[in-house]
Parts: C-alpha cells; structure tokens; sequence
C-alpha cells in the first residue's frame, strides 16, 4: 500500500481554524492526512508538541495561524514565530528535516490557502517517507531522509 | 474512571453524505473510556438535545464529546446542554467532523475513518477536561473619561444619564474642547456654542458627574472592573470652593496683554482668566507665567508685589500659595476622549515624531497666512473681532481669500500619509461663512480631492462651489511668500494644467489632524497601544472600534483618528454604551479559560511576565510561616489574562497553564491522533 | 594569586561578606571552594584550571549555600554572563552578591587521563570565547594575557557539522543522544537550569520520556538546547560534567549562532540586556512561513 502520512497540525482558534472551517464550508477538497489540533493561539503552540507528534508516529507537523499584525491576542504568533524559527534551526541541525514542520499563516478569511497548505504538506511529506522518530532504528536513515 | 459520552450527529446529509455517523458511534462504543455512543439525524435540534439530556443522566457521563460541526457554530449550544443536565459544561468538546471532514473529503471510508480518528483524539482531550467555574469580577461601577471635548462630555452625560458615577478629567480649565472655538458647524451651520453650552452645563450640574477640570491622570493601575486612578488637580490658585465666578479678578489684573491662546493667539488676555464666557466651570485660573506677583518672585523679589486679583475678590478666593493636589480615584472602566490638536508648519517640530515643517509656506511666519481654528476664531461671533472676518495684520477686510487643503496631511515627506479628513468639509463652511459676511469677496480653494462621504455633506460642498461661488483649483500650492501688502500664492492647476500666480489678502491652512501631545506619555499609563502616528489603537477596526486592547478601557472622538463632530459624539456614546453593558453586572463574568500558575513550582523567572500581550502576569511573594520570604512567583490576573497561551508555551518548565488548553489535554489529543 | 587572597581576605574581615567562592587546591587538581575565613581564603587560587562555573552555586534552590551569608564569588568571562544571566532571569538580585572579576587567561581543555601537564591545550571554548574579561564584577584582578589559540574553536565546529549532508547530521547526533544515560548531570550543574522542577522531571504529562531511550532522549536534548537559546554562556560545564561524552557545547553553539544570526542577539555579561526569547520584533525574519 502507498504511504500514508500521518500529518498534525496546531492551529490558532481565530485564524487558522475559522479559515479550515470555512475551507469546509465552501467544500473545497483536500488531501485527507492532515487532523487539526485548535489551540487558542500559534503563541500557545510548543515545541514539545511538535517533538510529540513526531514520536506518536506523525511524518509531518503544520503550525498556523493568524498573520503579522491581524494576531487575536495581539502578539502571540510574533512569539511563535520566533520560537519556530530556532527550533527548526535546531532541528535542521541535528539531522531532522525542518520541512517536515510547516509553518504557515492563514487567515479566518483564507480557506483556499488552507487547503493549499493542507495539500503541499500532504505531497511534501509522502515525498519525504515515514519519520520514524516514534521508533528511532528503522528510521534513522528516513528521518533524514533529505537531499 | 471515566464516563464519557460520544454523540455523532449526521447532520442531515451534510455529515451524512461521506461520513457513515452510525459506525462512527460504533467505533467509538469500544475506546476505553466510552460507555455511551449513538448517532442521531440532527443533535442540535430539540429531540437531539433531549438525547444528549438524558443519556447524561441515564449513563451518569463524565464527559461529553459531541461529533458535529465546528465547535464555532455548537461548542456553545452543546455546553448548555450540558450544563443543563448538570455536567459542568467545560466537560464538552466537539469533534469537527463536518467543516474539517465531511465536507472536504469524498471517499466515503477514508472521510469516516478520519472521523473516528478525530472523535477519538476529542475522547482522549475530554478525559482530561477538569470543571471549570466561570470567573467573577467584582466591579466597581464608576467611570473615568479622560478629556472633556465633545466626545468625552457626550460619553460622560450619557453614562451619568444611565445612572452611573462619572469621574471627568479635563486638562484645560474648561471642558468643551475644540468645539468650543468654532463658529458655525457643517453640514448645517448651526452655532457650536449654542449647542455646545446646554450640554456643558448639563456637565456641571449632573449629580453624578465628579468633574475635575484643569486636571490630569497622574497614575493608572489595576484592571478592568478595579482600575485606581491618581488625578493631579493642578494649582489655579483659586480656591475652588470660594469662587463663584464673578469675574472681578480678571478685571482688576493689570497686565492684559498675554495671548490669548483659546482666541489662537489672535486676542489677548489678561493674567488671571477664564478662558471663554461660558466656561464650565466659571472658575479663572491664574497663569504664573505671566502674573506679575509670581515674576517678581522667579526674579528674588521678596517684597510681595501686585496682588490686584485678590484686592479685588471679595470672596477672598485668590490664593497664591495653592499647591497641586491629588486625589485618587476608583473606577471600573477608562473612556480615552483627548482629542486632537492641529500640525503647525512650524520649524520646530515636536520630537521623534519624524515631521517636517513648511518652509516653503515660510513656517508660519508670515501674517496674513493662518490656519483653520484661527478662521474660526475670526467668523465667531463671540471671537476677538466679534465675528468680523479681518486681517490680523493690519484689520482690514481681505477681499480674496485662499484657502489650501491637505496641508500635512497625505503627504509622507512632512511625515503624515493620512487624510485629516474634516478639512473638505470645514474649508467648504470657512467659504460659505466668508461669503456670507463679505458679499464681494472671493474665495479660491486648492485642493487634492474634495471627499465629503457623509449624510448631507457632499450637497454642503456643492453649495459652497455652486450658490457661493467659490473656485475650487485642484492642485497644491507650491510657494507662499509676502509681497508688500499682499501674500503671492504659486500654485498649479493640476486639471487645466496652467501655472497659477495669485494676490490673497488671506491665506488659510487647512492643517493636518494630529493626536494630542503627551498622548503616548497617557497611552503608556494606560498600557492601551497607539498607531505609529499617536492615535489611539482601536481593538478592531472594523468589529471592536471603540474597545482598546486593554479590557475594560475605551475610546471616543479624535485622539482615535481624525474624526468630525457627529462621529465623535456616535464614539462618545457608543463607549459609553459598551461601559454600560459592562456594569449592567455586579459582577464581570468570564471564561474561565485563563491561565493559572503553579506557585509551588514556579521559579520565578518572569519570562510569562514579558511575553504577555495583556501584562496579566504579576508577582507575588510566597512566604513561610514565619513570614520569610520564601520565593517570588508569577501570578496571572484572571481579570485581565485572555488565555492565549503564550506564556505557557514560553515558561522552561510549564508551571503555567491554560484552562482548557492545558498540557496534559493537548497531550491526550496528540497521542490519540 | 596574592591579589585574589588579599581582596577575599579583606572581603570577609571588613565588609558585609560571609562567604567567599572561589577555588583551591585538592589532590586531583583544583576544586570549588567555599572560604567562610581569613585562613581559608588563603587557600584560594586561580589559573587555568579553574574550570568550574560557579555562578551555579547561586541558583536559589541551593539553599545550602545561600544558607551561609551573602557571597562573593569569583568570576571568569563566562560566569560573569552566567551571573548576568541569572540576575536577568530574577534568580539573583545584583546587591545580594559581590563580584570578583578575574582577568582570565583561558582554561585548559579537561583531560580526562589527568595529570600529563606536556598534554595540556586549550578548551574549546576559550579559543572563541567572546568575552575573557568580564565587565559585571565589583572587582578585577589578575593580568592580561594572550589570547588562547589552538583548536578550531566551537564556530568552526558548528560549521563543520551544518556542513554535513543531513542524513550524516542525523547519524552524528542520534548516535551521540543514544549514548545519554539521562543522569541529568549536564543540568545539575548548567547555571542557568536554575529550574526548581524541570520539565524533565514532569509526569502529568511526560513530554520527556525518562528512561533513556531513543525516543525520550531526542525530547530530552532537543528541549534542553531550545531552553538555552539565548541565555547559554558557553562555559562548557555540560560537557564537562557529562560521562558519556555528548558534545553539548556544539548544540549550545549553534543555538547562539541562530539567535545571533536572527535576532542579533549576543549572550553578554549585561544583566538587563533581555534575552531574545521573550522579545520579538514585527519585522523578525520569517522566511521559513508559508
Ligand atoms: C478648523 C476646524 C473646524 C471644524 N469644524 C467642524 C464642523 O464644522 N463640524 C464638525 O462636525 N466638526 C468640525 N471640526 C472637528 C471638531 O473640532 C472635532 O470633531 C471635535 O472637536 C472632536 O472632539 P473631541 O472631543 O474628540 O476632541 P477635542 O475637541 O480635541 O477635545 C479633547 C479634550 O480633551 C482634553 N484633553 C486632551 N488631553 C488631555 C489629557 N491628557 N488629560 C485630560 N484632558 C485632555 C482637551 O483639553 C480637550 O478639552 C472642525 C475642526 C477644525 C480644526
Ligand atoms: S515562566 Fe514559568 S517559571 Fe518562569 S515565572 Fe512564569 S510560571 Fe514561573
Ligand atoms: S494566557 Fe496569555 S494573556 Fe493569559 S497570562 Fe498567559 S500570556 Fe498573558
Ligand atoms: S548549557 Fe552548558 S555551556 Fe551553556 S550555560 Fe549551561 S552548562 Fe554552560
Ligand atoms: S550529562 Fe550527559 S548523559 Fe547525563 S543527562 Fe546530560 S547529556 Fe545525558
């Protein structure tokens, strides 16, 4: 059977998820892979969720939410974009590849650019194969399985 | 052990259709955990809702997880329900299975498979769920509006009218504002002290209104529903309760001849003054910089010198030894009302504001070339020519007046992009009151557009060009410079394309709108934000416009944007309106999704206190029995944290937590997906 | 090594100081000491030896220490950013501590057979080290000395690595992670895991699996090196303490090098400089955001 990734994605509940649903709403069609995770803010969105989900078996991660600027609370995605912007730093470099955590910003208003991030998060991970991070051995050379 | 619920909604077809609900539920009924699953066509209808009822009762549930729509359009419909049956509401979560799945799929068994998945990981999120109680806030229903032009004294009167405590702070020694000074107002020329003077005095006599002029807010602290404010009465060295206003001071004081700056610098006054006749309150205040008693005493006079003003009180008001005071104030709610003051084309500009001034309009130095409120001033009947429009240069009758608009404004080199917007329409009303008091004189308007969106606005400026005959140039105006009796207008007409050279006997600015100085100095007090220019941030531009981002603390008229007089009176009531709403309770009830500190665990690293959008995160001391200090550890204020997270996901240890967002929730969800 | 006896001495005799931490002599090497009199305070040196960061013996749950008085500490470059660091993140209160700043030469690179003096280099750290002389101190002693030359340096290291196709970073880090035995011996003795409970040690829930496994590993150093973003000092201590011979210091520098390449921050001795977590600015860099 063709690979299946397993994608996870946190989403801020103002942005990102009212975006989804409105995705939804206007039946706009997506890879099926990717389950949402709503948290209040990408400010609340944790490194450790993503290092979680890695070891729960997800292939990819997708953070999201409101733009620079349009933040509910005001800063808290400036926090997070900072945040990501080190750990990918971090995970580029011990050998994980940072395109498997997919940061985006979309608004309540950007359905069509949800589905869209939805469907190239689906292709880049099935192009990238399983990261068995979950497991470490099989993995090992997949995790890395890059350039 | 838990007792969960799991109710899968069919949605009609809308889930129906690519989602088989009933082995959804079936699915479901074996996860550990699980002791009631079914499927039903509409959960939200009456019959579904009785369902959720009773299956909560029958099966005594421990949580619920509704499998439906976007918990955007049930969450709370479902939490309710649940509340109703007597399970804390927090114990319900909803699985989207219809925008995030029926809805975007197609194959019916990978679309009922995620489903399941979905409802799971809500499963394993709700076992985790702890009750949550909703937050009270006790509130001290009392209101402070800061500034008492229209919008503020609008603000303050409807709040009183509603039956709550007014506390106004106005900084000048009388409330009125900008609107205090003009003559006639657009789009209907009716008199602005005529129907600016009924309200002030409605002010004074409101028995709920506490005003407290010539004053400004020192201190702010606390939070929405507690704020404490200290306000410095500035020393007017009259004794406040002593005055009744006669005015017998001001006659007797010899010195008269400070500007007047109500007049714009165009009359004069004397050192101890009211600003205006109608001034509320009627009480003078006493300029130290210019009284003769307080000159002689920065020069080492010890003798005391002058004194007419008190010689002439026969109350015995006048009191040269006053000293500022303060007093401190509880308040539940904040109405920023400061207003605006216009752009100078000055040389000197105010600092680290990034403008420039005119040079090539000669910085405001040449006379006969003045801006908008000293136009105002000249047509006002009560002005200092007695509504004589003159020259102030020599006080003869201009016979052809050049009024330019955008002068500053929407011009990024001078450092203002914006429109002031109220220029089209006050330089259409300074046409028609010219015209209307000098029959054979012309009046040429330069402009860039004339934009008069507004009921009755755009026939008000077509009258000016089609009954007064005003000619309106579209163009700027690129030199003004004083020749003998006359000032030179170069300029150039952008439609005819002609090079324009004209003789005004009076030029006019329409100078740009510009926040009130010290505003960033109040915002900061306040900790509300203000756009790059100076003007009040709203919460949203479009949904929230007179909310900050600050709870509990509002906005009204032009310290927000440039705004006219029905606008700043609509923002004035409108905040008032939503402080109403906010003491329509004794108590400020709130989602209790707000985050809370493990003082146990705390290290006291404060990164929750600098990364908090709202300065929710405070410190307290916990100590020991004995008293010791043991250790200084975060503290949230639910009344004032909004529960984003940011701090959680900031603190090294998390050993600070979102209600319902928490870690071991959010844990539960990723290891079950 | 006089002047450093002389000031402890009259530190502990005339002003309000109790304890002074520094080092002395032991009989393998030198070790922290903790001199509570004149006589003691005779006993403490300085040289390229002095590895150790004291600046951990001031976190508050050391409450032993705190126990014996107000302290002065000796401080090396990167204790004074440890130092810095602490009274930044609230630990410490500057007023509560007196400084004795050394000028310092550089430490020797800890030789695990000891004791072959012809054998001595440079650490690592020290070739790079940013800041030899510290600024935060009450006082300074000691001479200027040439810079310590040898080794690549950690930059050169981090380079190398970065370097690497990514499958071999991988390769490089999983089989260095593996070898953790999770004795937590790295944060035992980091001055700046100051940390009353760390998350490692948290179950409800357990983002860090505790058994040393691969998977709990992972968590383990990817969390430990984002915490340190920003505030590691770079004194190598992790390493140094680690009995199974991960190269911390390497992970730690490239974080350093993230932030200063994104946020232009440098981690310094100057206690109110912020750290960049916790700040942002709206037009940070986000090239990587879709
Ligand atoms: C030349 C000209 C002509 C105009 N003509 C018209 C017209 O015909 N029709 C019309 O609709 N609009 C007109 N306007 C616009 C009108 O002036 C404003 O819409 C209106 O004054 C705004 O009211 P406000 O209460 O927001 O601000 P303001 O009138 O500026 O009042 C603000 C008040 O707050 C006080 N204050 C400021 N800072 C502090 C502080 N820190 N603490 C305490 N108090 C403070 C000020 O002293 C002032 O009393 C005109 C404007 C100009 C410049
Ligand atoms: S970030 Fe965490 S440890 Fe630091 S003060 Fe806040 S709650 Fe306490
Ligand atoms: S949840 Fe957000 S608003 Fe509340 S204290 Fe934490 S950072 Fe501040
Ligand atoms: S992480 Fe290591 S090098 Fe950095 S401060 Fe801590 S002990 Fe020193
Ligand atoms: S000291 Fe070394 S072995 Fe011990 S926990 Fe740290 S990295 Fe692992």
């Amino acid at each position: 059977m063709a690979f299946q990734p397993k994608i996870t994605a946190f989403v801020c509940n103002w942005c990102t998820y009212t975006g989804a649903d409105l995705a939804g709403t206007s039946r706009l069609q997506m890879a099926p892979e990717v389950r949402i995770i709503r948290l209040p803010c990408t400010g609340r969105i944790d490194p450790l969720f993503v290092i979680k989900a890695f070891e729960r078996g997800a292939d990819g991660v997708i953070v999201s939410g409101c733009h620079p600027a349009d933040c509910h609370y005001n800063s808290g995605n400036y926090h997070a974009r900072r945040r990501f912007a080190i750990f990918r730093d971090l995970l580029d470099f011990v050998g994980l590849d940072p395109r498997r955590v997919i940061f985006s910003w979309v608004s309540a208003s950007e359905g069509g650019k949800w589905r869209d991030i939805v469907d190239s998060a689906a292709a880049t991970i099935r192009e990238l194969g399983p990261c068995r991070a979950d497991t470490g051995d099989e993995g090992r050379g997949r995790l890395a399985c890059a350039s | 052990m838990a007792r969960i619920g799991v109710f899968v909604c069919h949605c009609g077809e809308n889930i129906g259709r690519t989602v088989d609900a009933s082995s959804v539920a079936e699915a479901l009924r074996s996860h550990p955990g699980v002791v009631h699953a079914e499927d039903y066509r509409y959960m939200c209808s009456d019959p579904g809702q009785t369902l959720v009822r009773e299956a909560i009762a029958a099966n005594r549930l421990t949580g619920v997880v509704v499998a439906a729509c976007s918990p955007h359009m049930h969450e709370r419909t479902f939490r309710k329900v649940v509340a109703a049956a007597g399970l804390n509401p927090f114990l319900c979560e909803m699985a989207n299975i219809r925008e995030q799945c029926s809805w975007i799929h197609e194959d019916r068994e990978q679309a009922t498979g995620k489903a399941i998945a979905i409802t799971r990981a809500l499963v394993e999120k709700v076992k985790a769920n702890t009750p949550l109680e909703t937050i009270r806030i006790p509130i001290e229903r009392r209101a402070l509006v800061i500034g008492g032009g229209i919008a503020g004294i609008q603000a303050a009167l409807d709040l009183a009218d509603g039956g709550a405590e007014v506390v106004l702070v106005e900084k000048e020694s009388s409330i009125g504002g900008h609107m205090s000074q003009l003559s006639e107002t657009f789009p209907t020329l009716d008199c602005s002290q005529c129907i600016l003077t009924p309200r002030m005095v409605e002010v004074a006599q409101h028995p709920r209104i506490r005003l407290y002029a010539y004053s400004e807010v020192e201190e702010v602290s606390g939070y929405i529903g507690n704020f404490e404010v200290k306000v410095r009465r500035k020393a007017r060295s009259v004794n406040e309760t002593l005055c009744n206003g006669c005015g017998a001071c001001t006659q007797a004081c010899p010195n008269r001849k400070v500007p007047n700056e109500f007049e714009c610098g165009l009359g004069k006054r004397p050192a101890i003054s009211v600003p205006f006749p109608q001034a509320v309150p009627n009480m003078p205040v006493l300029d130290r910089e210019r009284c003769a008693r307080f000159m002689a005493i920065r020069k080492g006079i010890t003798k005391a010198v002058c004194g007419k003003c008190a010689e002439a009180c026969t109350r015995g008001a006048i009191d040269f030894a006053q000293e500022d005071r303060f007093v401190t104030e509880k308040v539940g709610a904040i109405i920023i009302a400061t207003g605006y003051q216009l752009y100078s084309i000055g040389k000197e500009q105010p600092e680290g504001e990034g403008l420039s001034g005119y040079g090539e309009y000669g910085y405001g130095q040449v006379p006969d070339v003045i801006d908008g409120l000293q136009f105002e001033r000249l047509a006002s009947a009560s002005g200092p020519t007695g509504g004589r429009i003159v020259r102030p240069s020599d006080g003869r009758v201009p016979k052809r007046v050049v009024f330019l608009q955008c002068v500053g404004s929407r011009d990024p080199s001078r450092g203002i992009p914006y429109c002031s917007k109220i220029c089209c329409m006050y330089v259409a009303k300074h046409v028609m009151l010219y015209r209307h008091k000098v029959h054979d004189g012309e009046a040429v308007v330069f402009y860039m557009d004339v934009r008069a969106a507004g009921k009755g606005y755009d026939e008000f400026t077509r009258r000016a060009i089609e009954e007064e005959g005003a000619i309106y140039r579209r163009g700027r105006v690129a030199r003004l410079w004083r020749d003998g009796d006359v000032v030179k207008v170069q300029g150039f007409d952008t439609l005819s394309g002609e090079p324009l050279l004209l003789d005004a006997d009076l030029v006019v600015l329409a100078t740009a709108v510009r926040p009130q100085p010290g505003i960033r100095a109040l915002a900061q007090k306040l900790s509300v934000s203000c756009d790059q220019h100076g003007f009040i941030n709203e919460a949203h531009p479009k949904l929230r416009p007179v909310e900050t981002n600050t709870a509990g603390i509002f906005v009204a008229g032009a310290c927000q944007a440039p705004r006219d007089i029905p606008e700043s009176v609509a923002m004035g009531s409108a905040a008032a309106a939503k402080v109403l709403g906010l003491f329509s309770k004794a108590e400020l009830e709130r989602e209790p999704t707000v985050a809370r500190v493990d003082a146990a665990h705390c290290a006291g690293c404060f990164l929750c206190e600098r990364v908090c959008p709202y300065g929710a995160v405070g410190r307290r001391e916990v100590r020991d029995r004995a008293g010791r200090l043991v250790k200084v550890v975060a503290e949230v204020n639910p009344g004032v944290c909004q529960g984003c997270g940011t701090c959680q996901a900031t603190c090294p240890g998390k050993h600070v937590e979102v209600q319902g967002f928490t870690d071991q929730q959010i844990y539960a969800e990723i290891a079950a997906l | 090594m006089r002047e450093l006896r002389e000031l402890a001495v009259r530190l502990l005799e005339t002003s309000d100081v109790q304890v002074v931490i520094g080092w002395e002599e032991s009989r393998r090497g030198v070790r922290p000491a903790f001199a509570q009199t004149p006589a003691e305070a005779e006993r403490l040196v300085f040289d390229q030896r002095c590895v150790h960061n004291l600046a951990a013996y001031l976190h508050p749950r050391r409450k032993h220490i705190r126990g014996l008085g107000r302290p002065a500490v000796v401080v090396k470059g990167c204790d004074a950013r440890a130092v810095a660091g602490l009274i930044r993140d609230n630990q410490l209160r500057r007023e509560d501590v007196v400084l004795i700043g050394v000028r310092c030469p550089g430490v020797w690179a800890e030789n695990k057979a000891e004791g072959q003096p012809g054998n001595r280099r440079w650490a690592e750290r020290c070739v790079s080290c940013p800041q030899r002389t510290p600024t935060l101190c009450d006082y300074l002693i000691g001479e200027d000395s040439p810079e310590p030359s040898g080794g690549p340096g950690l930059e050169a290291q981090v380079e190398r690595i970065q370097a690497l196709p990514m499958a071999e970073r991988w390769a490089f880090w999983s089989s260095a992670f593996e070898r953790c035995v999770r004795c937590y011996a790295c944060r035992e003795i980091c001055p700046l895991c100051f940390c009353e409970r760390c998350l490692a040690d948290k179950s409800m829930p357990q983002w860090i699996e505790s058994s040393p496994h691969r998977r709990g590993n992972l968590a383990w150093h990817l969390a430990r090196a984002l915490h340190l973003a920003g505030r590691c000092v770079g004194c190598g201590e992790c390493e140094r303490a680690c009995p199974a011979g991960i190269p911390l210091s390497i992970l730690n520098a490239r974080l350093q090098q993230s932030v200063r390449e994104r946020f232009e921050f440098v981690v310094s001795d100057d206690p109110v400089a912020p750290s960049p977590i916790g700040e942002f600015r709206v037009d940070d860099g986000q090239e990587f955001i879709r």
